[in-house]
């Protein structure tokens, strides 16, 4: 039991760092407010295609076992 | 309805320069305002082109055509998004389906003929059936059926089905770098109804350069499959059916949106759900097999009333000059031990005067097998069946898709507005792994044909 609790501790606190050093990566990256120019653009945009998503996620849905990942995974169809 | 103000064209000279400039500093003024990438500000991407308040529509025709003379289906959809000066945002979609064709019902071809009922039928008997009404009187209806010839994949060839889905969702500013989101969505066929509810919450920080945002999602379904939902596991020549049926589900979602530099945008989503309730295809069926191949019965399927989905998803996009790229990877896993890869790429390819573009796209798909899914079920083995699944969409195999799009800017000098349309056309095809090969007179015929599809979209959006 001992071993347990050690080794979800050990993996909670593993996490934890990972968190914060992926945070603290993140303070170094980026840019300043006046260099988003090319992020502002329309195809750079995570939800540029709001339809072809929409579509393409019914279609694998119904053919597929896996689906969401972008969102989320729920059915809304009864095809699956 | 207002239109937004007209951008690029290869016309205009001088003062179709000066709206270009005008336009990115809109949208640049936008990004710096509070238009970060994250998820849960869905609506903000159109937030350049509706920063005045002004309504964004966006529109597109689908059709997709399997082989085989399998399902057809058309597809309508709209989405309608707008930011209000304070913020708030709003984007609702309304989608309709129609399908129609042939869709497989689970079971192996035969060296013989083989006769299945429809989904409303009560019989496998060609003679008319007789059977009380709920008013109880008697009615007499021709036999529902319908005859697989030998060497064919069984089909269900009378499969047609209408949907309608509406969805909304808004956004809420709560501070300059705290957004609230919600929404809810309902979904309607004949045998099928869903309704589900989302919230979510998304902070920026360091200069809005990285977003952590948080979702959830309850989802309530309610199945009156036609004919009956069937008894899972029961004996398909005994038509044991009950009422409708529900299931319903929970998920959650976090995500990390990051900035990685001028020209990169990456996103990581770690998503977990839970869903519970009937989770069988109530038209999905297995052959009992014989040593020697023969088709002995058939049995109902009988999926696991639980299922427990976790994925991880990264998404990068990425611009260069008139190049842009979307690429995507999904890993997911879930409690009926379905493994599944997924990576797609997009290449968007602009024309000096941005106002054209030709995208061509990549998926590439591989799933392993649920460790219920078997093709068939041993005549010769135990009759208990804990849990089994015909279901092809259960079993191994890889896909591909390969896809061209094409776009352009319509502008139009009398209204100063622009518009875009584009067409799409995608090819799907899903190849089968791990066959197992099947007994006696088995062997010669195809027991995994695999499935090809094309999808075109039109889209118009303004």
């Amino acid at each position: 039991m001992k071993i347990h609790i050690t080794t979800f501790r050990v993996r909670n606190l593993m996490l934890i760092a990972a968190g914060a050093l992926l945070l603290n990566g993140c303070a170094s990256l980026g840019v300043k407010p006046w260099q988003r120019d090319v992020l502002a653009r329309e195809d750079m945009q995570l939800n540029a295609e709001p339809l072809t998503h929409a579509i393409n996620d019914h279609m694998y849905f119904s053919k597929e076992a896996s689906s969401g990942g972008r969102g989320f995974a729920g059915g809304g169809c009864g095809c699956n | 309805m207002q239109l937004k103000p007209r951008g690029t064209g290869a016309k205009g000279g001088a003062a179709a320069d000066a709206r270009l400039a005008r336009r990115r500093l809109i949208a640049a003024s936008c990004a710096l305002l509070g238009a970060t990438a994250a998820r849960a500000q869905e609506a903000t991407n159109a937030a350049s082109d509706s920063i005045s308040g002004e309504w964004n529509v966006d529109s597109a025709l689908a059709y997709y055509h399997e082989g085989a003379g399998r399902i057809k289906a058309i597809e309508p959809i709209v989405n309608f998004s707008k930011t209000f000066g304070d913020g708030r945002t709003f984007s609702g979609q309304v989608v309709f389906d129609s399908l129609s064709g042939s869709t497989p019902n689970g079971a192996l071809p035969s060296i013989q003929p083989q006769t299945f009922a429809s989904p409303s039928g009560a019989s496998l008997s060609a003679s008319p059936v007789t059977y009380t009404t709920s008013s109880g009187t008697l009615a007499t209806e021709s036999a529902r059926i319908y005859t697989v010839n030998p060497g064919q994949q069984p089909m269900d060839p009378n499969y047609h089905d209408q949907r309608l889905a509406v969805s909304a969702n808004w956004g809420l500013p709560l501070s300059r770098v705290l957004n609230a989101s919600y929404g809810g969505k309902l979904s309607y066929e004949r045998d099928f109804v869903s309704v589900s509810a989302n919230a979510g919450i998304a902070r920026d920080f360091f200069e809005k350069n990285t977003t952590l945002s948080f979702q959830i999602n309850n989802e309530f379904d309610k199945l009156n499959p036609i004919g009956g939902a069937p008894v899972p596991a029961s004996d398909y020549a005994l038509f044991q059916k009950t009422g409708g049926k529900t299931k319903d589900g929970v998920g959650m979602m976090f995500g990390l949106t990051q900035v990685m530099n001028r020209r990169w945008l990456t996103e990581v989503n770690f998503s977990l759900d839970r869903f519970h309730g009937y989770l069988n295809d109530p038209y999905k069926i297995l052959s009992i097999i014989s040593p020697s191949g023969g088709t002995t019965g058939y049995l109902y399927e009988k999926r696991p009333s639980s299922r427990t989905r976790k994925s991880v998803y990264w998404e990068n996009r990425a611009a260069w000059g008139r190049l842009s790229m979307d690429l995507s990877m999904r890993y997911m896993v879930d409690s009926w031990r379905v493994h599944s890869d997924t990576a797609a790429l997009s290449v968007r390819w602009w024309n000096p005067d941005r106002d054209r573009f030709l995208e061509p796209n990549v998926r590439w798909y591989r799933q392993s097998a649920a460790d219920f899914y078997t093709p068939w079920i041993d005549s010769t083995g135990s009759r208990y069946i804990s849990y089994a699944s015909a279901d092809a969409r259960l079993g191994a195999f890889h896909a591909f898709t390969y896809g061209l799009k094409y776009g352009a800017k319509i502008t139009d000098s009398q209204d100063d507005t622009t518009s875009e349309f584009s067409v799409r056309v995608d090819y799907y095809r899903q190849t089968p792994d791990h066959q197992l090969v099947g007994p006696g007179s088995l062997q010669g015929l195809d027991l995994y044909p695999g499935l090809q599809a094309i999808l075109v979209q039109i889209g118009y959006k303004f």
